[in-house]
């Protein structure tokens, strides 16, 4: 086993390593694979940032919200409305969707950040499920365009970056979608990074773990989770801009925008990691390969995954991962990143800072 | 007058399916202090049993019984082989775990069924065009009829359990004071399960007859009745039987009145929405319901 | 003969061991008190005899060993526990709490019934009234009461006289010492009120920090100098 001390040049080595192989992975994908990978790519970005944004809520305040997929949809919806509506240019409709998304997200945590427990889950269930009732119910056709929802959301003129310079026959829409997610991608992850790390997030952490002694120590518990609660609504509505940039359509039945949605990203997060910064990353990756591998079962496949699944062409992918997520709930609390951060010590050790040296540099 | 009497009548059958599956959720809840998320998911893959049951050859009647039986197995089962356990670990674990299970029953009628054709459900009760009686005007169909009785007898059974039996004590005592529970010697982990299996009884029952009244089963069966049984229980109290049955009444009746009487502004789309806007009204205003005793943790 | 005998008993809650091995017994007939201050590990005493929490070492009642029993099995063997703090079901009538009590037996139970409303009148006063709304000294006594109405052979008893006033307080040891006598009932006692203790035990056993440090009978201990310092005040 490797004995490395923190914040030696090993250690940046290491870290340094890290950081150029994911690097390479992030410019390979779109530079040599096919349009079809690429989407698949983007779509995981969306849901690592919906993911993300759960994370914020549940990982860090210990509450559960199942209404996401309607912020997600606000995402969506909003930037469908004022590009096609309103002539808006995409980029703005980021800056839009986040703040209605944080609006909404507040008023919604008001009374339901009251109560908690079982609570929260049924107001968070509710606005899960009124959320695409209300998207086709008739009165709001005029902004919705009902159950058919809003399509050929188009955007223009690409900009020149230099990446998108090499396209070799891929369509450039793809990859620059692809670039745009990983974008806001990275942005979240260093919001949801900073939020966790600040004497705010410190606060949060110290609401999950003891509420009362949270109250003692004067950390204004209801204003706290009011605004973690519309900064990850906000969060997921990016999400939802993404989604519906990508795939230029928004419907109140589409994929992410039902109860389902939360439920994916939901289990992306405890299948990752709750909790952890890097948790809904790779659930979101596990998560859209198992999909993608598993679809084709029924149809294709022989054998004995032909055989298992042979009645069916539903993809096991949501049976595989219900499976993933009890089990995960008893073996691997903190899910995959756990199990690998586990694995990994048993190869590499850091070895942290003597307790005094890392107070006195944690001020600055 | 005819058309107010029509309203209320509906509204009472479809409302005693909801107090049915609500009273499911409150008998959890007051047993373990858990939502079971999953309730309207084992309701519908019990429905699935019954419907196989039926269709390798048994009479409703009994397939409905032997569907209940399993219900009740499956309910204990998941009780003692998972919730136990998780809530061990965290809260937020056993809602997890529901979710889990949630998606899990759902893939699997899917895949199990799925396949198939659209099954037909037969109906316990007469369920032609012209099996009905008039009263007042107002058409009251035997299929409803027949749910509703259904329904509050089993409900009443229930009641009589709760009250007159000494298990239904060792249930309400659980509820009141699970330690205590356990020191005058109630087999606490017996009396959870059972809770979870009747529970998961009730909802195959309430399956069944929802079923029944769509004609096919799909994996989507129970979704829409399990968020008015939710809205019925958090109207009623969630520690309060007796509220969750009114309310689920209520909410039955509520739904079909504002679908009635203002198509224009509620319409189909948002029937649905009665119940949600109930879950938020009463958890801003009152959180314990119209029938809890106030135990509601507030932060 | 020993009725209730415990060696080496450990227990803990989680990775905290709060009883750390020792020996303590209850002969037929006899009342004994476990004296202690806070945290000294009484209450944790009486749950692992309970079976409410794992414990290690040896606990034996009437000669069968209960070491891993379960508390509804200890229950039906003959002990019956009021819990600290009462733990009446307080949204249950009192009639319902005494008949929660008898779960465990078969046989008629209305003639006890009957019999427990005799020794407190004030709780057949309130038979139909919910629990929660009695007041502390009545809930004191249901909680005693429904303890006996499993007909128990030991009676464990954890701080029955805490928040109550001295007169209801000196009623309740009257109650319990009467049964002691009269019926032979068991009675093994936590009591964190020396004085009290001392008056109602025929013996003693005193706990400090999850040991037992000092045993005897009630006159013997009330002798011994240092203890009559630290316990007794005086």
């Amino acid at each position: 086993m490797l004995k490395i001390n923190q914040g030696s040049p090993q250690h940046w080595a290491l870290r340094t390593l890290g950081i150029a192989i994911i690097a390479l992975v992030v410019v390979w994908v779109p530079t040599q694979m096919s349009t079809s990978r690429i989407g698949q790519f983007s779509d995981a970005f969306v849901l690592i940032i919906a993911a993300m944004s759960l994370n914020l809520v549940l990982g860090f305040t210990g509450q559960i919200s199942i209404g996401h997929s309607a912020f997600f949809g606000i995402g969506g919806y909003t930037a469908a409305i004022l590009i096609k509506d309103h002539g808006w240019s995409p980029g703005y409709t980021f800056y839009a969707a986040a703040v209605v998304a944080f609006v909404v997200g507040c008023l919604i945590a008001l009374p339901a950040l009251r109560i908690k427990g079982i609570y929260l889950a049924l107001v968070t269930l509710a606005v899960a499920v009124l959320f695409p009732t209300l998207v086709k119910w008739k009165k709001l056709a005029w902004l919705t365009d009902g159950a058919k929802g809003i399509d050929s959301v188009r955007y223009d003129e690409l900009p020149e970056w230099p990446v998108l310079g090499e396209l070799k026959g891929r369509d450039g829409r793809a990859v620059f979608a692809y670039w745009l997610a990983f974008l806001v991608l990275v942005i979240t992850y260093l919001v949801c990074r900073g939020l966790v790390k600040s004497r705010f997030g410190r606060s949060l952490v110290a609401i999950r773990d003891n509420e009362t002694a949270a109250a003692v120590m004067g950390v204004n518990l209801t204003a706290t989770k009011v605004l973690v609660f519309g900064a990850s609504a906000a969060l997921c509505a990016l999400a939802g801009v993404l989604s519906t940039l990508r795939t230029g359509v928004i419907t109140p039945e589409g994929q992410y925008v039902t109860l389902l949605g939360s439920i994916v990203f939901l289990l992306i997060m405890v299948v990752g990691g709750a909790g952890t910064l890097w948790g809904p990353i790779v659930g979101g990756l596990v998560y859209v390969w198992l999909d993608n591998t598993t679809r084709g079962f029924g149809s294709e496949s022989d054998g004995v995954i032909g055989f298992l699944f042979g009645w069916s062409d539903q993809s096991p992918a949501t049976l595989i991962l219900g499976l993933a997520l009890v089990i995960i709930m008893f073996v691997a609390p903190y899910g995959l990143v756990g199990l690998i951060k586990r694995l990994w010590a048993k190869v590499v050790l850091v070895v942290p800072k003597p307790a005094g040296t890392s107070l006195s540099t944690t001020g600055k | 007058m005819e058309r107010l009497l029509q309203y209320i009548f509906d509204g009472l059958s479809l409302g005693s399916i909801y107090a049915l599956l609500a009273l499911g959720l409150v008998v959890v809840f007051r047993g373990t202090g858990h939502l079971n998320f999953a309730q309207g998911e084992m309701a519908m893959i019990c429905t699935f049993f019954t419907w196989q049951f039926h269709a390798w050859g048994l009479p409703l009647v009994v397939s409905v019984l032997l569907g209940m039986v399993a219900g009740f197995a499956l309910g204990a089962g998941v009780e003692v082989s998972l919730i136990r356990r998780v809530a061990k670990k965290s809260e937020a674990g056993v809602f997890v775990v529901s979710i889990a299970m949630f998606l899990g029953f759902n893939s699997l009628a899917g895949m199990i069924w799925g396949n198939l054709p659209p099954e037909e459900m037969p109906s316990l009760f007469p369920d032609e065009p012209d099996d009905f009686v008039k009263i007042f005007g107002a058409v009251w169909r035997y299929e409803y009829i027949g749910i509703m009785v259904v329904a509050l007898l089993l409900m009443g059974l229930l009641f009589l359990l709760f009250a007159r039996t000494k298990f239904g004590l060792a249930m309400r005592a659980v509820a009141s004071n699970p330690e205590s529970a356990r020191l005058v010697g109630i087999p606490t982990g017996l009396v959870l399960a059972s809770s979870w299996g009747i529970a998961a009884a009730m909802g195959a029952l309430s399956g069944a007859m929802v079923g029944g009244l769509a004609g096919e089963l799909t994996s989507l069966l129970m979704f829409t009745p399990f968020i008015y049984a939710s809205a019925s229980a958090t109207l009623g109290g969630f520690d309060s039987p007796g509220g969750a049955v009114i309310a689920g009444l209520a909410i039955g009746v509520g739904e079909q009145l504002a679908a009635g009487y203002a198509p224009g502004w509620i319409g189909q789309e948002l029937r649905l929405g009665v119940a949600l806007v109930t879950i938020f009204v009463v958890l801003l205003f009152k959180p314990s319901g119209l029938f809890g005793s106030a135990k509601v943790e507030r932060v | 003969m020993s009725l209730l005998s415990i060696t080496g008993l450990a227990a803990g809650y989680g990775p905290l061991e709060v009883l750390h091995g020792f020996d303590l017994e209850v002969n037929q007939g006899e009342i004994v008190v476990i004296l202690g201050a806070n945290g000294a590990g009484k209450t944790t005493t009486m749950r692992a005899v309970s079976g409410m929490i794992p414990r290690r070492g040896r606990v034996e009642f009437d000669g069968q060993d209960i070491s891993t029993a379960s508390p509804d099995s200890i229950v039906r063997l003959g002990i019956a526990q009021v819990p600290q703090g009462r733990g009446t079901f307080a949204d249950l009538t009192v009639e319902d709490n005494m008949m929660a009590g008898a779960y465990v037996r078969r046989d008629d139970v209305q003639a006890d019934l009957e019999r427990w409303f005799e020794v407190f009148p004030r709780l057949r006063e309130r038979r139909t009234q919910r629990a929660g709304s009695l007041s502390g000294g009545e809930q004191q006594m249901l909680a005693i009461a429904r303890a006996l109405m499993s007909r128990p052979r030991l009676l464990l008893c954890d701080e029955p006289s805490l928040g109550l006033a001295p007169l209801i307080t000196q009623e309740l040891f009257g109650v319990l010492q009467k049964l002691n006598a009269e019926e032979g009932l068991s009675i093994l006692l936590v009591e964190q009120n020396a004085n009290l203790a001392l008056k109602v035990a025929h013996r003693v056993y005193l706990l400090e920090t999850g040991n037992v440090v000092s045993t005897g009978s009630a006159a013997e201990l009330a002798a011994d100098d240092s203890i009559r310092k630290a316990y007794l005040g005086s």
